[in-house]
């Protein structure tokens, strides 16, 4: 007896981690697509003011995501003339979010402050998108994944016993 | 001297960090697919793997985009930083490094809106010698009062390395001096504090133009002179301005000797006027001589 409630245990544990991982995969994409939007927002902020260069704003950023905070790293260097060239890491980026954020740090910086301003404004309607479906996704999706994953695990064990 | 190599290829860094003496070099020019040149104790050579070297065959020769790049490290990748200056052909570095730019203007109703296709830089250093004004300072100096000078040399004699000297010795005296710092180049202000020395009782202000830093200046900050690099014909009604005030005004212009200064329709009537009591010619290398005239010349 102790036995197969052990099964049925650990197949629900499965389950429920299983639906768990897919959670976090939502909740990760949607935490990185925040903290790009935040980004944007800061940098949008400083030019119409202080206008410091784009490393030192970035820098001054504090950054929860560890992939946007390696990909900032990462763009700080390159910079900073560490590295000869701009790359940014994809990390579990779906295709999507990685040319937008590909397209991101090949734009700041690059040009005048009108153009800055607009380049800006159209990046932030962009991963405003791409933010708003991520936190659909999360919401949505990621709840049911965990009930999902804990129900199929249930399942998996009343039918081993 | 890290503002400079931050700029440039590792490869010119590593020979003139190898072979060459940074306070003798006073410019690299890099224009893009030509053999890249400095100007080293006031002569100009390619640079080569293995220093300085009159046979361009050698020479290292700069990529297609090595302007550009030398343009976005200069602004730390942040081209909106810099428009101002970029449309006056410079940006100015750390450590009163100026990196003079061409490329191709946007133009926009007749005004120049941007730059873009960077083609060459001059990357200009710095040069601060402490007490390259002792001998000059008491012939500016007359019993407390400070005279209105201008000293006139050509490109590359050394005019604002003597400018910034004369601040810091006059600063240093215990005048209050208002250090109009337009190109970051005599200060070179970063982050708030002065990267050279410009003396105790400096106030500077930097990124500004002469006319704003006059009028700002005199009003808040009572000034008893007001320091300032390259004078041009457009800036001499504030430098009259200030001498109504009774404040002394001490800069710089380009020419090769007093008679080209003369030469100048608005320069010679401000000559006449007796705008200015001083003017200090400076000859390049290798003279290097400073000649003092006094009064109306």
């Amino acid at each position: 007896m102790s036995t197969r409630l052990l099964i049925v245990f650990l197949s629900v544990a499965v389950g429920t981690l299983c639906g768990y991982i897919v959670f976090l995969s939502y909740k990760r994409n949607y935490t990185y697509l925040g903290g790009v939007c935040d980004m944007l927002s800061a940098l949008k902020q400083n030019l119409a003011y202080k206008k410091d260069t784009v490393p030192v704003v970035l820098s001054g950023m504090t950054i929860s995501n560890a992939l946007l905070k390696k990909n900032i790293d990462e763009y700080i260097a390159y910079t900073a003339g560490q590295s000869d060239k701009r790359e940014v890491s994809r990390g579990f980026l779906p295709q999507s979010t990685f040319d937008g954020v590909n397209d991101l740090f090949a734009a700041i910086g690059g040009s005048d402050e009108n153009s800055q301003s607009a380049r800006l404004d159209a990046l932030e309607l962009r991963f405003d998108k791409l933010l708003a479906d991520a936190e659909r996704k999360y919401t949505k999706y990621g709840s049911v994944a965990v009930k999902l994953g804990f129900l199929v695990g249930l399942g998996v064990g009343v039918l081993v016993l | 001297m890290e503002a400079l190599y931050r700029l440039i290829p590792d490869k010119y860094v590593a020979v003139i960090q190898s072979r060459l003496s940074l306070p003798r070099l006073c410019e690299l020019r890099i224009i893009n697919g030509a053999p890249v040149r400095v100007c080293y104790d006031g002569a100009y050579y390619f640079l080569c793997a293995t220093g300085l070297t009159r046979d361009k065959s050698t020479a290292f020769v700069a990529d297609k985009n090595s302007a550009e790049n030398v343009v976005m490290r200069a602004c730390s990748h942040s081209l909106f930083t810099v428009t101002d200056t970029l449309k006056r052909g410079y940006i100015a570095v750390a450590r009163g490094i100026r990196v003079g730019v061409c490329g191709a203007g946007v133009m926009n109703g007749g005004t120049l809106t941007a730059v873009k296709d960077f083609y060459s830089v001059n990357i200009r250093l710095p040069h601060e010698i402490k007490g390259c004004a002792c001998a000059l300072a008491p012939k500016l100096i007359n019993g407390g009062t400070i005279k209105n000078a201008l000293i006139i040399s050509p490109p590359g004699a050394g005019k604002t390395t003597i400018l910034r000297d004369l601040c810091r010795i006059i600063s240093d005296s215990g005048h209050n001096v208002l250090l109009c710092d337009e190109k970051y180049e005599i200060a070179s202000v970063v982050g708030g504090v002065p990267s050279l020395d410009v003396g105790y009782c400096t106030d500077i202000i930097s990124g500004v133009d002469k006319p704003k830093v006059f009028e700002i200046g005199i009003a808040n900050m009572s000034p008893e002179v007001i320091i300032t690099d390259e004078l041009f014909a457009s800036d001499l009604p504030c430098v009259r301005r200030a001498s109504t005030c009774g404040i002394s005004v001490i800069s710089t212009a380009h020419a090769k000797n007093i008679d080209e200064v003369k030469a100048k329709q608005e320069y010679a009537e401000a000559i006449r006027q007796g705008v200015f009591d001083s003017y200090v010619v400076l000859s390049g290398p290798p003279a290097r001589t400073v000649t003092v005239y006094e009064g109306v010349i």
